[in-house]
């Protein structure tokens, strides 16, 4: 996992919850926790921040990684401002993840594992989004999408359709934007 | 300086919020720092796309010698690496108007397909469009959202495509602009400095190519081309021509080559200088080459099946024209008529003008050929005969012209070993001065030497059977050179022993003496008759020398100067064969003659109230000119009193007596009774 995550992560929590909430939630998870955004970590490491940011706040791994995928919106545009500028709408930032985001991606860090996300129309006219990912971290895109509705000030439904927490093979997610 | 401690907190409270500021600041630091390593990150993974971009492009270029094969790929790699949606190229054309080459890149053919199709054939003019602006200004040119939506000439299109902006590149060599480049994106250029290194320096690279391409069609060009009228040389013709061979028909037809020469070229090289020769063959090349267009390209405007033409310089002053796809041999024909008529018209070399003629040889394809050399071959053939004639012309081959020539050619080499084994004899005429009055007695005058061959196996040939293939080999310059000395020496023995009997310098005999056109055109002909003149110790004033009209039509000026300085040792000069030829009176004023000889037909015809009405026009005109006339083939008594009533003064002929060897002819110039005595 790239560095930023964590840093994102650390932003989000000390904006909410001050700066010791993230020296207590290192604690709670026994990390050293000195993340750069320009270095690479272990996945578990985030894995196990959430799992003490879910214990201390008593709720789901899930709501921790939306509500961290929602927060880390405005954080990223502080930090990535050129990502949003061409869009105007919600929708057409989150479908450029693929061809922007994760190839400036790849050109801070080579060889990032960045998971692919499939865009496609539904017959109900809501659009589709498939996803694949070992890291099985669907509710925090389902967290940026929604952080993307905010800053653009549109509203987006997501419907998970189909999740890889439930064994599935691939998560799939409905979305119906509205402004 | 004065020490003093640095304040601190010293309350719990007020420490921790001193330590929160300081982490704070740490991490802004390190944002900083992250933020700055970031960029710079960036900036080298972009340097390292572009580079490998550039190289990618810059192999490409390396590899292409052909424009067409790199523009295609160098737009893939600018639309791609740019994420554009569409890119296109256009070469300017002679005229500065940029031209579509067709070369496109989309990686998205089926949504882009509109702008695509509006683009893919247009032509702009200068300043018109995208293209033209650039072409006009010789910068790349930007086209934004708003100004796409308002003004751009495909704007439709691009509005389908979902085109949100465009940019377009001029590709230079030096000054010119040869090609300019074309790109359309879905976004907003924004990064336009990015934009400009890039596609500047890829169009760098295909500038290269370009001026390879250039070096290589000018390599190609000179080494298939004749540098100086710029026309297809031998090597491409010999391509077009085997080509155009192997595509006959199963009839084998349809096919010409006319092998054309020019007439009188040498001589404007000789008087007039190299440069001189060049203007005209450059003139010529251009002439030719209009008819050529014109008439090729008069059929096509006619919709009917066209025929082609290759148009090529061969040698000196030597061309070929190919048709091929020819439905009509008439074609040929009057092609080479046209080119005729296309030369009528003088040449202007410095202040002079001068003219030159044509012999062209015709050979048409048919099965009888199993290449096209041999076909060439035979328009040469028909060529030759065509310059044999004399007056240049057209003749196209026949199988009868081919037997004929390969008749000569085994003459030919009859009259090598001829020449080689000295098989030629000479034969003199008698020349009378023709009686005033019935039963007067003719008084010789001269004679006219005469050539014969004894012929090993065939015996005596008359020179009607052997001059013509002589001139056509050249031979007759030789054989030329042998009867001048021969009869120059048999005179001056005659003149040797007369002198000695007592018969008056007045009182002697001349000879007459026939120069072939080629001999009498060599530019040593005057030096080498004062040579034998003075070697033979003939006197000069007997010497006659008979020239005919093709010589005066050849080149006018360098005969006027050989009879003019012949004349000034004292040789006459005779004009041979006289109404037969051009005949024109502006030469006959301006050249130097003695004698006119009266053609033989001429003679022959005199029962025919037109021919005796020539005959009197000639010798008026000689009268006029102060010229005497001889008249030749006089075969009966009547014709001969005809004539000297009509005011002729000479002639020979059977009735008066037949050419002679060398001692039954010098015999009639003994007085009567002293014959023997010889």
């Amino acid at each position: 996992m790239k560095g930023v995550i964590f840093n994102l992560l650390e932003d989000a929590v000390i904006r909410q919850h001050g700066l010791l909430a993230w020296e207590s939630l290192l604690e709670m998870a026994g990390l050293e926790g000195a993340y750069t955004s320009l270095g690479s970590y272990p996945d578990s490491e985030v894995v196990r921040l959430v799992e003490a940011a879910s214990t201390a706040l008593g709720v789901s791994q899930s709501e921790v990684l939306r509500w961290f995928g929602r927060s880390a919106i405005p954080l990223l545009h502080e930090r990535y401002e050129l990502f949003f500028t061409p869009h105007r709408n919600a929708q057409s930032f989150v479908t450029s993840v693929n061809d922007i985001i994760h190839p400036e991606v790849r050109k801070l860090y080579a060889g990032a594992g960045c998971p692919h996300f499939h865009f496609h129309d539904l017959e109900d006219g809501r659009t589709g989004v498939a996803y694949k990912s070992p890291r099985q971290m669907c509710r925090l895109a389902h967290g940026f999408i929604e952080g993307a509705a905010d800053h653009f000030g549109d509203a987006v439904e997501i419907e998970h359709l189909a999740c890889m927490l439930d064994g599935l093979p691939v998560c799939r997610l409905a979305l119906r934007w509205s402004r | 300086m004065k020490h003093e401690a640095i304040p601190l907190a010293l309350d719990e409270t007020g420490a921790i919020e001193r330590l929160e500021r300081l982490v704070q600041r740490e991490r802004e630091g390190r944002l900083q720092a992250e933020a700055i390593a970031e960029r710079g990150l960036r900036e080298l993974y972009d340097s390292q796309v572009r580079l490998a971009l550039l190289q990618r492009i810059t192999d490409c270029a390396n590899r292409s010698n052909d424009f067409s094969d790199a523009i295609g790929e160098v737009l893939k790699e600018i639309c791609e690496h740019m994420s554009w949606a569409f890119g296109t190229a256009y070469r300017v054309d002679g005229g500065g108007t940029a031209v579509s080459c067709d070369a496109w890149f989309t990686a998205e053919p089926a949504p882009l397909f509109p702008l695509v199709e509006v683009t893919r054939e247009r032509t702009f003019a200068h300043g018109e469009g995208l293209p033209g602006r650039v072409l006009r200004d010789g910068h790349p040119h930007w086209i934004d959202e708003a100004e796409l939506a308002a003004s751009f000439c495909r704007k439709v299109q691009a509005a389908t495509c979902g085109i949100r902006s465009a940019c377009g590149f001029p590709v230079m060599i030096g000054e010119e602009i040869v090609c300019v480049m074309e790109f359309f994106s879905r976004t907003a250029m924004i990064d336009k400095d990015a934009i400009l290194l890039t596609v500047t320096q890829a169009a760098t690279q295909l500038a290269r190519v370009i001026e390879r391409e250039r070096a290589r069609a000018a390599l190609l060009h000179d080494a298939l081309h004749d540098a100086m009228t710029g026309l297809p040389n031998r090597t491409l013709l010999d391509e077009r021509s085997r080509a155009a061979f192997e595509r006959l028909p199963e009839s084998r037809e349809g096919l010409a080559v006319l092998v054309i020469d020019l007439d009188g070229f040498k001589a404007i090289n000789d008087k007039y200088g190299h440069h001189a020769g060049d203007i005209v063959l450059i003139e010529t090349a251009r002439r030719f080459d209009g008819v050529i267009t014109a008439r090729v390209g008069g059929r096509r405007r006619s919709d009917q099946p066209s025929w082609r033409a290759t148009l090529a310089r061969v040698g000196g002053d030597e061309f070929v024209v190919v048709l091929d796809a020819l439905p009509d041999q008439v074609i040929a024909r009057d092609l080479s008529g046209a080119l005729i008529d296309a030369l009528k018209a003088p040449i202007q070399v410095a202040d002079e003008f001068v003219n030159v003629g044509l012999s062209i040889g015709i050979a048409h394809s048919g099965t009888g050929y199993i290449s096209v050399e041999q076909l060439r071959q035979d328009a040469d053939l028909a060529m030759y005969e065509a310059k044999a004639g004399g007056h240049g012309g057209v003749v196209t081959f026949s199988e009868a012209l081919g037997s004929e020539r390969r008749n000569r050619m085994a003459l030919e080499n009859e009259l090598r070993d001829a020449i080689r084994e000295k098989q030629f004899t000479l034969y003199y005429q008698p020349i009378f001065a023709l009686a005033t009055r019935p039963g007067e007695a003719e008084r010789l005058r001269g004679f006219e030497a005469l050539i014969r061959w004894n012929h090993p196996d065939r015996g005596l040939v008359e020179p009607g059977r052997f001059i013509p293939a002589a001139e056509a080999g050249g031979l007759i310059v030789f054989i030329g050179d042998w009867v001048l000395r021969q009869a120059c020496n048999a005179m001056a023995r005659l003149h040797a022993d007369l002198s000695v009997r007592g018969l008056k310098p007045n009182e002697l005999p001349y000879i007459s003496i026939n120069i072939a056109p080629q001999q009498f055109l060599q530019p040593t002909f005057s030096s080498h008759v004062q040579r034998v003149l003075l070697e033979t110790g003939v006197p000069p004033e007997l010497v006659r020398l008979e020239v005919t009209e093709g010589v005066a039509i050849i080149d006018p000026d360098q005969t006027r100067q050989v009879l003019e300085q012949v004349r000034s040792w004292g040789v006459k000069t005779s004009l041979d064969d006289f109404g037969t030829g051009y005949s024109s009176l502006s030469y006959l004023q301006n050249l130097p003659f003695d004698t006119l000889k009266i053609d033989r037909s001429f003679i022959a015809s005199m029962d025919d109230p037109k021919s005796r009405k020539i005959i009197r026009a000639i010798l008026d005109l000689a009268s006029n000119l102060n010229l005497s006339v001889v008249a030749e083939g006089i075969e009966t008594g009547e014709q001969g009193a005809s004539l000297r009533e009509m005011g002729c003064e000479f002639g020979q002929g059977y009735h008066l007596g037949r050419p002679l060897d060398e001692t039954s002819a010098f015999a009639l110039v003994w007085p009567e009774g002293t014959a023997s005595a010889a």
